[in-house]
């Protein structure tokens, strides 16, 4: 029983990493809170349903998802965020949360206020070792989110492109005093991180079965605590802290039983590291 | 000062023209439903369903020969949106009774302003006690009625079956934090412990929001249960059962009338064979009105007729019934809403308006290959009859 909740505990923490981490990359280079990004998590769920339902592959639709979740990510910094970089940061979050607002409503329009359902089998079958069961969906994010860290890290580490994107996180000018065209690294954050956004919303379509227009309601500001608890714009804190708060979520209610509501975990989690560690938990001054 | 009065004769004029052309014409009846927001599925079930109750009365050539004329507001779910519509419908649309198609947060806060107002409300089903009842004047909202069951007496019926008929001894329950999944719950431990059943857990999830129901289920399935009653809407109902199975537990599972949408079985897939609801609508009722509702609402609008719909159409017939008995007059419609007896509802016969609570059994369905059908009727009156306040 304490296996299966870790592992229900480790798979939530997963999807709230892909999410939070395009989240903690934009603000990193922009100092935007980018309250959109969960809009466009919800969008890379519609698109790949979409896709789905045409080509009936889920690998198809799980690449589909993310590449339309890039686009508009790419989209919204171009038009949206760029245009108003010269203003207080105050006048991008309003653009974000009336973009975000839109997105929902834009979903009900034109998909329906109804769920949606995303059946994709992708024939893995369940891992059964006595009670303990790590179901197929299970297995699949585990899978999908460990090999887009890996290749994250790859980017950010191994390549030019990701080193410029680290320097221009830390100082946009001296950067690109250097040659680095700064507006593409802009660009190429916002597309990746937007794509991992894609992928969470495809990945949680298939693990509940269910696409909703409202469905970025609460990523929207979970992923905010988490990205602060892990220190904002700290890639690694990020995903430490999206796990840890995938397994106190499945604790507090499957073990402790406490009568607390879950959305509140991230909360308390980050009062507590803001008390203490306010540079967040890999976070440093 | 001649122009002045010409003006003030003009508007005179204008605003008799409005009011007679009104009222000798249409019969204007109100209606609320979540249409957009986070409960739009069901705000749209419930106007299709009276929009198709209105075709019927007014094909038919209306109410003694005047044509209803149903006035749409959209509450979003939103009891502050739900307040200023109730008070529009009373003073600027000047309807003589209202249909709510909507959930019980929106519905209770307007069951004070008709009440005030002396028009009467049918509330299709919302399930909250303050619908009929005013908490701060303590006594009964006599202009309001409800059609559907009160929570605790659907969750007391769900009981009944589980501890009865299914034989049900260990139950695990979970259930929605709301006052749905409140008061079901409540009625449903009640009378399963009465019954001698024992419970082995009781938890609670946030609605709306929550999705992921495995850290829940994994410590249900520790218990091993023979039953799980879960309170909740079709979504989180339908992510339960899928993940209940999914995790390979063997139970049971038995909800309420949140389940009973044609989502429910979409969204759970195979995982929603056997799953044994309590709720307000027979689909294998014999009677024609039920056939001809599901067929008529099918061809009108191309999906399979939901609890929300057939429970809001009830409750706009049973309005239109008490106007075509009383006129138009809002006291003498309330008076024929109380005398109401042994009405013959889609939702089942009416015995009568118990303090404006309907007494009427509760419908027990189980899902077999793919659709709801008919396992049982809970009519047992130390059951459904709603307690005397």
């Amino acid at each position: 029983m304490l296996w299966q909740q870790l592992a229900n505990g480790i798979a939530i923490g997963s999807v709230y990493a892909l999410i939070s981490l395009g989240l903690t990359m934009v603000y990193g280079i922009l100092r935007i809170l980018h309250v959109a990004h969960a809009g466009i998590y919800a969008l890379g769920a519609y698109v790949g349903l979409f896709s789905f339902k045409l080509v009936g592959n889920f690998w198809i639709s799980l690449m589909v998802g993310m590449a339309g979740a890039a686009i508009a990510g790419y989209l919204v910094e171009r038009f949206l965020y760029t245009p108003l970089l010269h203003l207080p940061r105050i006048a991008p979050l309003i653009v974000s949360i009336g973009l975000f607002t839109a997105l929902e409503e834009a979903f009900r329009i034109v998909a329906g206020p109804h769920t949606l359902t995303y059946n994709a089998r992708i024939g893995l079958g369940d891992l059964s070792i006595g009670s303990f069961r790590l179901t197929e969906t299970q297995i699949l994010i585990l899978f999908i989110t460990i090999i887009i860290l890996i290749f994250l890290w790859a980017f950010l580490t191994k390549t030019r492109t990701g080193l410029a994107m680290r320097a221009c996180a830390q100082d946009p000018e001296t950067t690109s005093s250097f040659g680095v065209n700064v507006s593409a690294i802009i660009a190429i954050n916002f597309i990746i991180g937007s794509a991992m956004a894609g992928a969470a919303g495809v990945l949680i379509g298939v693990y509940d079965n269910q696409v909703w227009p409202t469905m970025g309601s609460i990523p929207a500001y979970k992923a905010l605590a988490i990205v602060v608890l892990g220190g904002l714009g700290n890639i690694p804190g990020t995903v430490l802290a999206s796990i840890v708060v995938g397994l106190a979520e499945t604790f507090f209610i499957g073990v402790l039983a406490i009568p607390f509501p879950r959305d509140a975990v991230a909360f308390v989690a980050m009062i507590l590291v803001l008390m203490f560690k306010p540079y967040g938990l890999l976070g440093k001054a | 000062m001649k122009r002045g009065i010409f003006h003030f004769c003009a508007y005179v004029f204008a605003v008799l023209f409005l009011a007679f052309s009104v009222h000798a014409q249409d019969i204007p009846i109100g209606f609320f439903a979540p249409i957009t927001g986070p409960a739009a599925a069901d705000g749209a079930s419930a106007k299709h369903a009276v929009e198709l109750g209105l075709k019927e009365v007014n094909d038919a050539g209306g109410i003694k020969g005047r044509k209803v004329n149903l006035i749409i507001y959209d509450d979003r779910l939103n009891p502050q949106e739900a307040v200023a519509i109730a008070n529009k419908l009373i003073e600027k649309d000047r309807v003589v009774g209202v249909v709510s198609g909507s959930y019980s947060g929106p519905t209770r806060v307007t069951a004070p302003i008709f009440q005030k107002a002396g028009i009467p409300m049918v509330a299709g089903y919302a399930v909250h006690p303050d619908v009929t009842w005013d908490p701060k004047e303590k006594k009964v909202n006599d202009f309001c009625f409800r059609n559907g069951f009160l929570g605790e007496i659907e969750g007391a019926a769900a009981a009944e079956f589980a501890v009865k008929n299914l034989k049900a001894k260990k139950i695990s329950i979970i259930s929605m934090d709301n006052d749905f999944g409140r008061a079901i719950s409540a009625g449903f431990a009640e009378r399963s412990e009465k019954l001698g059943a024992s419970i082995l857990t009781k938890q609670m999830y946030k609605f709306p929001g929550e999705k992921d129901f495995r850290p829940y289920l994994t410590r249900i399935k520790e218990g091993n249960p023979d039953l799980i009653f879960a309170a909740g809407y079709y979504n989180e109902a339908a992510s339960i059962v899928r993940q209940a199975k999914e995790l390979g537990i063997t139970s049971q599972i038995m909800g309420e009338e949140g389940f009973d949408s044609p989502k429910f079985i979409e969204i759970a897939g195979p995982t929603a064979e056997g799953v044994i609801i309590a709720t307000n609508l027979d689909r294998d009722d014999p009677r024609p009105l039920v056939q001809n509702f599901l067929r008529n609402y099918k061809k009108a609008y191309n999906e399979e007729a939901d609890m929300v719909g057939a429970s809001s159409y009830d409750a706009f017939m049973i309005l239109v019934n008490a106007i075509s008995k009383a006129g138009t007059d809002p006291k003498a419609i309330q008076k024929a809403l109380l005398e109401t007896k042994d009405y013959n509802g889609l939702t089942g016969k009416i015995t009568r308006f118990v303090q404006g609570e309907v007494v009427k059994p509760v419908q027990i369905q189980v899902v077999k290959d793919g659709k709801f059908r008919r396992l049982g009727v809970v009519d047992n009156p130390e059951v459904i009859t709603p307690p005397i306040k």
